[in-house]
């Protein structure tokens, strides 16, 4: 343990290469510093103190900005927001771009520098980096879409910060603190907005459509990136600030549940992945409702599984977008015969996230549905349950079947570049390794004590799990048989973005329409006025007008002999 | 393209070529028997052993996979009739920015 680097956060290293990456033109520096920052972070993360350890300590304008925060909930998030920066850089390493590069390492950074921030102030500073930094990732397509499609991205995500700012600013007003821990509380206003703030960026329903927005018009490698980050970081911020909040078990339960219907009719099996993302996210959210050490504990295994799972699956698709052009099920089919490394990661991916035993989401989801059940929510347990089939249809069936196995559509091309293939690779036997050895995952949770009174690996448990998987499956095959499933086909499913893509920006078309109508009518109101009160004006005043006239000199003297008696009268009379 | 098998097509990749099977017509027909057969067999076994679980609920028998099943098709069901039937739409209809992902790097 080296003590002088007791304070430097993980985050730096990763930032500051992230800035250096934009100033080097050379991509192969680039693409070192991009393999480099994570180790390096990974190093500090090891020489952290163990034990709970408040450094890195900043005084700027009279606030106390806490940079470094390393104790049971950091490190776990901090750990795996490292190993997924370091997979990204070589699933990345084909690619020359410098922007991106600069971004995703910034974004990475960013979302370290959130996980070990000790007070809100710091939190807020980092989470507008990852919002700002991000969304290049996104334009970094260079198309039409992604442009308007990061747009979107961007705002929701400036205003879930405002939010964040403003909530913590009122909070700090009514209590002097700063603290970003568990003392946040949804019946305080400032505690409230902040939830909401995190809401946004947890894609809670009806907030949601960000994620499968834009994600899916990212570049290939930035939909990989994007997938690990943000939404994982507003579940840590859940999980530090609002443990045990009750309306987080029902916003959970629905989160699970709604995004399957969606996920089954879309097309674009990235934007698949990204409703399969928000029914993972779900599963952290009512974890973090229930509250308990086995539910907390649940939610940050199921968060460190699946961002390992989920990317693996992003990687997979991003290699067939990569190769064939398109991840849009109805042009896609026997992928397998072209790239069949790339099918087998995609197949351990959607083992892992189907819950298969052996495989790390076998282990992490069932920490979260023993605590649910344990704590007595066994409504929202069942919801949860059918969840786990919705899950193996979209991600486990749906995915790998439609993009490699189905109907052969003729794409024969090349696998997947050598770099894109040890990324997916390492993700891959970490799902294996953690199915496995679910111990080390054990010892990596907020509460390993009461972890290990939990065991996965029960005859019960893989019993029922198999039953799931296999009736799920059966369906599958039974829809198939008798032409009840639907066919791919080529589309869009509309969701809440309606609201602010069609019904809100149709309303502000139609009030500007409208305004610009009422503008016109007040215009030829106060110009019609004007012409007429001019032309009496221009009537009396002109130099054609009444004033400018010849006057007869009789009718002159008249006037005159009038205002003059006027004047005598008054003088007269006055005392 | 391929001929219908793709054991003469050359493009395939030779890693691939002992795997031709997965794309064989009598393995689509015969899914529907294998995964039945496994799901049956998983059911048996609860008519020999008592599972313990904490949803009382879940201790009848098959209820995992009665409970998938019916998952599963509900799901389909509900995003086909009414996701699909309710909210699809053409390709273009949000000024057909869906359909233009060919730029992406």
């Amino acid at each position: 343990m080296i003590e002088a680097f007791y304070d430097i956060s993980p985050a730096w290293p990763v930032i500051i290469a992230g800035l250096l990456a934009a100033a080097f033109p050379l991509h192969t520096v680039r693409k070192g510093l991009a393999l480099l920052a994570p180790v390096l972070a990974l190093g500090l993360w090891f020489n952290a103190p163990s034990g709970d350890h408040l450094g890195g300590i900043i005084e700027l304008g009279g606030f106390t900005l806490e940079t470094f925060r390393f104790d049971g909930l950091s490190r776990i998030w901090g750990l795996i927001f490292i190993i997924a920066a370091f997979i990204n850089g070589l699933y990345g390493l084909h690619e020359k771009d410098r922007i991106a590069d600069a971004a995703g390492l910034i974004y990475a950074g960013a979302g370290l520098g959130a996980v070990f921030a000790g007070d809100l102030l710091s939190l807020f500073v980092f989470w507008e980096l990852t919002a700002i930094s991000s969304v290049f990732l996104i334009w970094g397509a260079r198309n039409n879409a992604a442009y308007k499609a990061g747009l979107r991205y961007l705002a929701i995500h400036v205003l879930s910060g405002v939010l964040l700012l403003t909530g913590a600013v009122i909070r700090a007003s009514e209590t002097g603190s700063w603290a970003f821990d568990e003392t946040l509380s949804i019946e305080t206003l400032g505690g409230f907005l902040i939830f909401i703030a995190f809401g946004i960026k947890c894609a809670f329903p009806f907030l949601h459509n960000w994620l499968q927005d834009a994600y899916p018009k990212a570049t290939i490698t930035g939909a990989v990136v994007l997938s690990a980050f943000t939404t994982k970081l507003a579940v840590y911020a859940l999980a530090r600030g609002y443990a045990g909040t009750d309306v987080l078990i029902w916003i959970g339960a629905i989160m699970t549940a709604f995004p399957v219907f969606f996920a089954v009719v879309e097309n674009d099996l990235r934007k698949v992945l990204s409703y399969s993302l928000n029914n993972q996210l779900g599963f952290m959210v009512v974890g973090i409702g229930v509250g308990t050490e086995l539910a907390i504990n649940g939610a940050a295994a199921h968060a460190f599984v699946h961002i390992i799972y989920k990317a693996l699956l992003f990687m997979s698709m991003g290699a067939v977008l990569l190769r064939v052009g398109t991840v849009k099920a109805s042009e896609l089919g026997g992928l397998f015969k072209s790239m069949p490394a790339t099918t087998v990661f995609c197949l351990i991916g959607a083992a892992s996230i189907s819950a298969f035993p052996l495989f790390s989401g076998f282990v992490a989801k069932a920490l979260t549905l023993a605590a649910v059940a344990q704590d007595g929510h066994w409504i929202v347990w069942l919801v949860l349950v059918f969840a786990s089939a919705g899950v193996l249809e979209h991600s486990g069936i749906k995915i790998p079947y439609f993009a490699f196995f189905s109907h052969d559509r003729g794409h024969r091309v090349r696998e997947a570049p050598v770099n894109m293939l040890m990324a997916m690779g390492i993700a891959a036997l970490i799902c294996v390794y953690l199915g496995v050895n679910y111990g080390v995952l054990y010892e990596l949770v907020p509460f390993p004590e009461a972890a290990l009174y939990y065991q996965p690996y029960t005859f019960d448990h893989i019993v029922g799990q198999m039953q799931l998987l296999l009736g799920a499956m059966f369906a599958f095959a039974f829809l198939v048989r008798m032409k009840w499933y639907p066919d791919e086909k080529r589309g869009v499913n509309i969701d809440t973005d309606w609201l602010y893509r069609r019904f809100l920006a149709d309303g502000i078309s139609w009030g500007h329409a409208m305004f610009g109508r009422l503008w016109a009518f007040i215009g030829n109101l106060i110009g019609g006025f004007r012409s007429r009160t001019g032309g009496k004006l221009f009537e009396v005043f002109s130099p054609i007008g009444a004033l400018s006239r010849d006057i007869p000199s009789g009718l002159l003297a008249i006037w005159t002999s009038a205002l003059l008696a006027i004047v005598l009268l008054i003088a007269y009379l006055a005392p | 393209m391929s001929d219908q098998h793709g054991k003469h097509d050359e493009l395939i990749h030779p890693v691939a070529r002992p795997f031709l099977w997965l794309d064989s017509a009598w393995l689509k027909a015969s899914m529907i028997w294998i995964f039945l057969a496994a799901t049956l067999g998983f059911v048996a076994v609860d008519f020999f052993h008592h599972r313990h679980e904490y949803v009382h609920l879940a201790e009848f028998y098959g209820f995992y996979a009665i409970w998938g099943f019916g998952a599963f098709v509900l799901a389909v069901m509900v995003g086909w009739f009414v996701i699909r039937g309710l909210l699809g739409r053409q390709e273009d209809y949000w000024d057909g920015d869906e359909t233009d992902e060919e730029g992406q790097s």
